[in-house]
C-alpha cells in the first residue's frame, strides 16, 4: 500500500516534468542574439582562442569572482564545522 | 551510425551504473559505482561535443567526490562498531 | 589505515602524469578546452589520491599545513588584483587591459582558426593560473580539514 502511494508519487511528478520537456526542442534555442554576437566577435575583443574560456573570464567576469568567493565561503564553513571533532593530541591541529 | 551506437552503450551504462549504487549493500562499492557513473557521464558530455563539462565532470564527480565518500566511508562505523 | 602496497605503489605512479596534466590545462585554457577551474579540480585530484591511499599520519606529515591555505588565499588575492588593476589603465573593472599590449601575454591573435599562440589572450591566462590555484588550494584544504575532523583510525 505504501510503496504503491510511492510509486505513484514518482510516475505522476515523473510525467509533469516530462511534459514540462517535451516541447522544448535539442540545439534550437529561442534567443540567439547574445550567442551570435560572442560567436562573432569574442576571438577579437578577448584574445582567446576558447570562446568558452573569454565568456568566463571576459565577458562574465563577475560570475567568475562570484564562484572563488563562494569556494572561499565554501572552505570557511567546512573548516568551522570539522574545527573541533578530533582528539586533542591529534598531530594535526588545523587552526 | 557508430556514434548512434557509442551513445546507446553509454546511457545503457549509465543505466545500470546508477542502478548498481541504490542495489550494492557495501557502501564501498556503491561508492565505486557511483564513481563509474560519473566517468559514464563525463564520456558522454564528451560525445555531445561538451570538453569543459566533460572535464569538470571527470575532475568533480569521478575523483573528488569518489574520494570524499571512500573518506567518510573509512571515517565512519558499522553497526557492529567496529571501523571499517 | 594504510591502503594496499598495489594501491599505493599506483598512486606513486599516477600522482605526476595527474599534476602535469592539470598543469597543461590550466595553463592553456586560453587555447584548449578546460580552464582554471577545471585545471585546479584536476591537480586537486592527485592531491586527493594520495590522501585515500595512505594512511592519516602519513598525509599530515608530507601535505605541508599552511601551502594549500596559501595558495587559495594567495589565488583569490591575485584575481581581484588583476581585476583591479584595470582601473589604472583607465578601463572598467575586468576590463582586459593586457590585450594586445604586446607585453606579457599581449601579442595579438590571428582571427578564425589559428594554431594558437600562447602568449595572446590578454588578462585570461593570469586570471585562469589565479583561479586554478585557488581551486587547487579549496579543494585540497576541503579534503583535509574533512580527513582531520575524523576519529583517530581504529588500528
Amino acid at each position: 500500500m505504501k510503496s504503491a502511494l510511492r510509486i505513484g508519487i514518482l510516475v505522476v511528478c515523473a510525467a509533469a516534468f516530462l511534459m514540462a520537456g517535451l516541447d522544448l526542442s535539442f540545439g534550437t534555442p529561442a534567443y540567439t542574439d547574445m550567442d551570435d554576437y560572442m560567436l562573432a566577435h569574442g576571438q577579437e575583443e578577448t584574445g582567446s582562442n576558447n570562446i568558452v574560456t573569454g565568456v568566463v573570464f571576459d565577458y562574465r567576469g563577475f560570475d567568475t569572482l562570484g564562484e572563488a568567493t563562494v569556494l572561499f565561503t565554501v572552505v570557511l564553513g567546512a573548516g568551522l564545522v570539522f574545527r573541533r571533532l578530533g582528539k586533542k593530541e591529534d598531530e594535526y591541529e588545523y587552526e | 551510425m557508430i556514434e548512434l551506437l557509442v551513445h546507446i552503450l553509454l546511457l545503457a551504462g549509465l543505466v545500470i551504473s546508477a542502478f548498481m549504487v541504490w542495489h550494492m549493500d557495501d557502501l564501498i562499492s556503491a561508492a565505486i559505482a557511483f564513481g563509474a557513473f560519473s566517468f559514464l557521464l563525463s564520456l558522454e558530455f564528451l560525445m555531445l561535443q561538451a570538453p569543459d563539462v566533460a572535464i569538470a565532470e571527470a575532475g568533480i564527480g569521478a575523483g573528488l567526490t569518489t574520494a570524499i565518500f571512500v573518506i567518510a566511508i573509512r571515517g565512519t562505523e558499522k553497526d557492529g562498531g567496529a571501523s571499517e | 589505515m594504510n591502503m594496499s602496497n598495489l594501491v599505493r605503489s599506483g598512486a606513486n605512479i599516477m600522482m605526476p602524469f595527474i599534476l602535469v596534466y592539470g598543469f597543461y590545462i590550466v595553463v592553456h585554457g586560453h587555447l584548449t578546452p578546460g580552464g582554471g577551474f577545471q585545471g585546479g579540480a584536476v591537480i586537486a585530484t592527485a592531491v586527493v589520491l594520495l590522501m585515500v591511499a595512505y594512511s592519516r599520519a602519513d598525509v599530515f606529515a608530507s601535505i605541508p599545513k599552511n601551502v594549500l591555505k596559501n595558495s587559495e588565499t594567495a589565488g583569490l588575492l591575485l584575481f581581484i588584483g588583476t581585476a583591479l588593476l584595470a582601473l589604472t589603465a583607465g578601463i572598467a573593472f575586468f576590463g582586459n587591459w593586457l590585450l594586445g599590449a604586446g607585453s606579457l601575454f599581449g601579442t595579438p591573435v590571428a582571427f578564425g582558426i589559428n594554431p594558437g599562440d600562447i602568449n595572446t589572450g590578454g588578462i585570461i591566462p593570469i586570471l585562469n593560473i589565479a583561479v586554478g590555484i585557488e581551486v587547487l588550494g579549496a579543494m585540497g584544504i576541503l579534503l583535509l580539514v574533512m580527513l582531520g575532523g575524523m576519529k583517530g583510525d581504529a588500528e
